[in-house]
């Protein structure tokens, strides 16, 4: 009985053993003030309305990136975007998270069509074919801006907080 | 002529019980941590345990205390020397039973700004850190239990903890809190490159090209040279929490983060580290491979490894002093003249700070 007792014991721990350092695919974590915290994996994304957003990359020359709008990701998570970004809702912020510990920060209303016209994406392809090494699966595609610092590399988390300062 | 003179007799008694409760403060007196203003105020203090200048006492000698590991040979300032930024200058540190560590120690400098810690970044916030070498066979080797029964024999720590923390029943958290305190404490901040900062200091020559390389991009078709080290060893701090595969190997030995993540992107990534002392501190990367920071610089400039994880900033288009060059491209001259910048880094009162010092050779 008690040999029975171990063996059930050793392979509940084993199991957990092997499911600890099995793989699971990347996906991003989308948490904080949300209703719905939701971890979406690029099948996922890929069910999603696609938004196209054009970046110039460091060669010079203009690429076509596909992937989901910020906006559509955060409405999908419940958080307060559209007619719903008004008053103290305006003091929310976006952290976006990097696989190498980068760190960028967006307001709410950069983010939101009824504020701006830009679209940032978390865009999942280059040219309709996968990202390359080190940049994918999911990256930011933030168009317009001067410098590529928060078109960030590798997300995998976003985080939304009021500002309490 | 009653009810006054009651009054009276109630706002003396107040008056001097809110005196005595001036004069004698409930509890540890909260330590200001001093640190210039640009290295901001992104630090992180855990809400539970609060910087004490009790606990930092406590934490100082507890430090330094070596019936903290099972051989009663070794503290925390073995390997982590103050004289070398609380480094040790081996390649891979010997535990307390012989075993060598996998990983080469890291320095103690300015922890009040890291958030995760390790070679991997594989635990969060000090207090979790402190707990395993204290806890770890193959390094000091002594659970947290034992060692509170042990120093709750003496009365110094008996006072010591009570003052820290109230009570003179010692345990292993209150150890491994009273040790985080003290090593937020170790703040580095008066460099030649601080007080350049301060308007101190005149660089050489040499030194503020040092600095215009290390912070600049390198840009072959408008002709500017760079190092582009501040991708990742940005700031007046020299460090932001980055992991990245830094181009030692093609297949790395060691998966670093890759173990913490379970994502293959995250293959052959470890910390990128502070370069407060930096010249303190050899020898470099996570496995000591390097032994003087002229090979870390010919690393980066000459021999960066190409794989699937290498970090984007290492490689090619755009990080090259040649126009489609594939290496960085620095010249012998330029590499000496970051060899000064990263001199600059060396902090003589961070390495001589009363302090820090070991508590027994007071």
């Amino acid at each position: 009985m008690n040999i029975f007792r171990s063996v059930i014991v050793l392979s509940f721990q084993l199991a957990f053993i092997v499911s600890a350092y099995a793989q699971t695919g990347p996906g991003i974590k989308i948490s904080g003030e949300v209703t719905k915290p939701l971890t979406l994996s690029i099948e996922d994304l890929a069910k999603m309305k696609r938004s196209t957003a054009v970046l110039t990359d460091r060669d010079g020359k203009p690429h076509n990136y596909q992937g989901v709008a910020l906006q559509e990701l955060l409405e999908q998570a419940g958080v307060t975007m559209g007619k719903q970004l008004r008053g103290e809702q305006l003091t929310k912020y976006l952290m976006v998270k990097c696989a190498d510990g980068y760190e960028v920060l967006f307001s709410l209303a950069e983010l939101d069509s009824s504020f701006t016209d830009r679209v940032v994406i978390l865009a999942d392809k280059l040219e309709n074919g996968p990202l390359p090494d080190g940049k994918g699966p999911f990256r930011l595609v933030v168009p317009g801006e001067k410098k590529p610092a928060r078109s960030s590399f590798q997300v995998v988390e976003m985080v939304i907080r009021y500002a309490k300062d | 002529m009653q009810v006054s003179g009651y009054k009276i007799l109630i706002s003396i008694l107040l008056v001097a019980g809110l005196s005595i409760a001036g004069f004698h403060r409930q509890g540890p007196e909260p330590l200001h941590i001093d640190y210039p203003a640009y290295f901001g105020n992104r630090t992180f203090i855990p809400d539970d345990n609060p910087t004490t200048v009790e606990g930092v006492a406590l934490g100082r000698r507890l430090f330094y205390e070596k019936r903290l590991s099972v051989s009663r040979q070794m503290s925390c300032g073995t390997c982590h020397r103050q004289e070398l930024a609380f480094t040790d200058g081996k390649v891979f540190s010997e535990g307390a039973d012989g075993s060598l560590q996998p990983r080469n120690t890291m320095s103690l400098v300015n922890l009040l700004w890291v958030r995760n810690f390790f070679w991997d970044g594989r635990v969060a916030g000090l207090e979790m850190q402190a707990a395993v070498p204290l806890t770890n066979a193959h390094e000091m080797g002594q659970s947290l239990a034992v060692s509170a029964a042990l120093l709750s024999g003496e009365p110094v720590y008996r006072s010591l903890f009570s003052k820290a923390f109230g009570t003179d029943s010692m345990t292993g958290e209150g150890i491994v809190k009273a040790l985080s305190q003290f090593e937020r404490t170790l703040v580095s901040a008066n460099a030649p490159y601080d007080q350049y900062l301060r308007g101190d200091y005149q660089p050489t020559v040499a030194e503020l090209n040092g600095i215009s390389l290390f912070y600049g991009n390198p840009d072959a078709a408008r002709n500017v040279r760079g190092a582009g080290c501040a991708h990742c060893h940005g700031g007046p701090k020299t460090y932001i929490e980055l992991y990245h595969n830094n181009g030692l190997d093609s297949i790395p030995a060691n998966p670093g983060r890759e173990l913490v993540s379970g994502q293959s992107y995250d293959r052959g990534r470890f910390r990128v580290v502070s370069l407060r002392n930096i010249a303190l501190t050899a020898p470099y990367m996570h496995d000591g491979r390097f032994k003087t920071l002229e090979e870390v610089l010919s690393h980066y400039n000459e021999h960066i490894k190409l794989s699937k994880t290498l970090s984007p900033f290492l490689q090619g288009v755009g990080n090259s002093n040649a126009l489609d060059g594939l290496t960085l491209g620095l010249t012998d001259s330029e590499k000496k003249d970051l060899l000064a910048f990263m001199h600059m880094l060396t902090d003589p009162t961070f390495i001589s700070d009363k302090r820090f010092s070991d508590p027994f050779q007071d």
